[in-house]
């Protein structure tokens, strides 16, 4: 196997998709041989601080080659500078891809994707893979976000929707006002609202991503309140 | 202080632990430094047959927040790496005194053997 490295990437393209959230795409040099999976992620660096680094999720797949994309919020310093500064043409380090927050594609399994806010950003990925290879896996993302203009990927999770029989994508806003027309559910993320989703429990496989505050919720929602086993949920924690 | 350190093990001030077998010392991180440093993304090991000096940076850890040098706690030749730490860097944290070990030394000074912290001594200095 190939040792890992260290490599400096360019943005080949750096997309707002929000007010507040852009995704960069980072380009992999000439013979770069790296072997990763769905749902890792990938450790950046600017080349002028070596020393402050930070973990960002890969927003695209394992069948999307040639380049890593990840999509980042304005918040605190790296994410700040990259929403704010990261354009075509610069160049970051790229820790290669590792984590264990990976789809399990079996058949039978329906994975139940639990996000709010940014934390969606790995889900793009768990769902672009099962679509393109047409799998049968049951795939269902839960979003939290506080009105219609925070939805990270509206656009692509529904052209998903309609490509993979398979796939769900439901969204609830927590801080619409009144008066808004949006049609879609209200409110947080609960249990009711859960087992409406989910036929069989026993082949639930539970994922939570973000901060921590949301995955720590979801763990208790899951395990507490609807009696799971451990087994059952994978965790990304980021802060 | 929940940090597990292994009373069988020597310790070095910068958070290396040493296992001595004859005259080849086994080298990794405690589980305190682990847990310090959180989740590691990448390791990268010294060239086997390097020759390194007692305190010299010869390994890179790197987490997802952070980097920091690992020293040679004791003079000597490098003769064994951890592949598979270089492969998964999340062994470090997971078995940081099995599993996660770094390098082996061939000591080439013995006498620097007695320099090195005792667990109870490395638990004081991380106690302060
Ligand atoms: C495995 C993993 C995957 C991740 N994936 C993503 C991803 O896909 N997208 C993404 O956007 N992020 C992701 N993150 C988070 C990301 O790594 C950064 O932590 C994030 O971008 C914030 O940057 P920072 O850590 O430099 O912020 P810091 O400057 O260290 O700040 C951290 C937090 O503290 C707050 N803060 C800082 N200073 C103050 C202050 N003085 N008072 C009050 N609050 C303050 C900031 O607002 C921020 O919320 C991931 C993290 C991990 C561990």
């Amino acid at each position: 196997m190939a040792k890992k490295k260290i490599v400096e990437m360019l943005i080949e393209s750096a997309t707002m998709e929000l007010a507040d959230t852009k995704t960069i795409r980072l380009k992999w040099p000439e013979d770069y041989d790296v072997s990763f999976k769905t749902g890792q992620f990938i450790t950046l660096y600017w080349p002028d601080s070596p020393k402050y680094k930070r973990a960002y999720s890969l927003s695209s797949c394992a069948l999307d080659q040639g380049y890593f994309e990840v999509t980042v919020k304005r918040d605190g310093k790296m994410g700040t500078r990259i929403v704010d500064w990261a354009k075509e043409g610069d160049s970051l380090y790229v820790i290669p891809p590792t984590g264990r927050f990976l789809p399990v594609y079996e058949p039978e399994k329906h994975l139940i994707c639990i996000a709010g806010g940014s934390g969606v950003t790995p889900f793009r990925g768990f769902a672009r893979e099962a679509t393109r290879r047409g799998l049968p896996t049951r795939l269902t993302v839960l979003y939290s976000v506080r009105t219609t203009r925070d939805i990270i990927f509206d656009t692509e999770f529904r052209e998903l929707e309609s490509q993979n029989p398979h796939f769900k994508f439901r969204v609830t806003c927590t801080r619409l006002s009144e008066e808004d027309p949006w049609s879609g559910r209200r409110g947080r993320i609960d249990t009711p609202w859960i087992r409406e989703q989910v036929t069989d429990l026993p082949n639930a496989v539970f994922y939570a991503c973000g901060p921590t505050a949301l995955v720590e919720g979801t763990e208790r929602l899951v395990i507490d309140e609807m009696g799971l086993s451990r087994d059952q949920i994978r965790l990304e924690k980021w802060g | 202080m929940s940090a597990n350190i292994p009373n069988e093990l020597r310790y070095a001030k910068s958070h290396e632990w040493i296992r001595i077998d004859e005259s080849v010392a086994t080298v990794g991180i405690s589980d305190h430094a682990q847990a310090e440093l959180t989740e590691l993304v990448f390791v990268e090991l010294p060239e086997v047959g390097r020759e390194v000096e007692q305190e010299e940076a010869c390994a890179v850890v790197e987490s997802v927040k952070t980097a920091s040098d690992i020293y040679a706690p004791l003079s000597g030749t490098i003769v064994a790496v951890n592949e598979p730490v270089a492969e998964n860097a999340g062994l470090v944290n997971d078995e940081p005194y099995k599993g996660g070990w770094l390098f082996e030394i061939k000591i080439s000074d013995p006498d620097e053997l007695s320099g090195l912290l005792t667990a109870e001594q490395y638990l004081e200095s991380i106690s302060g």
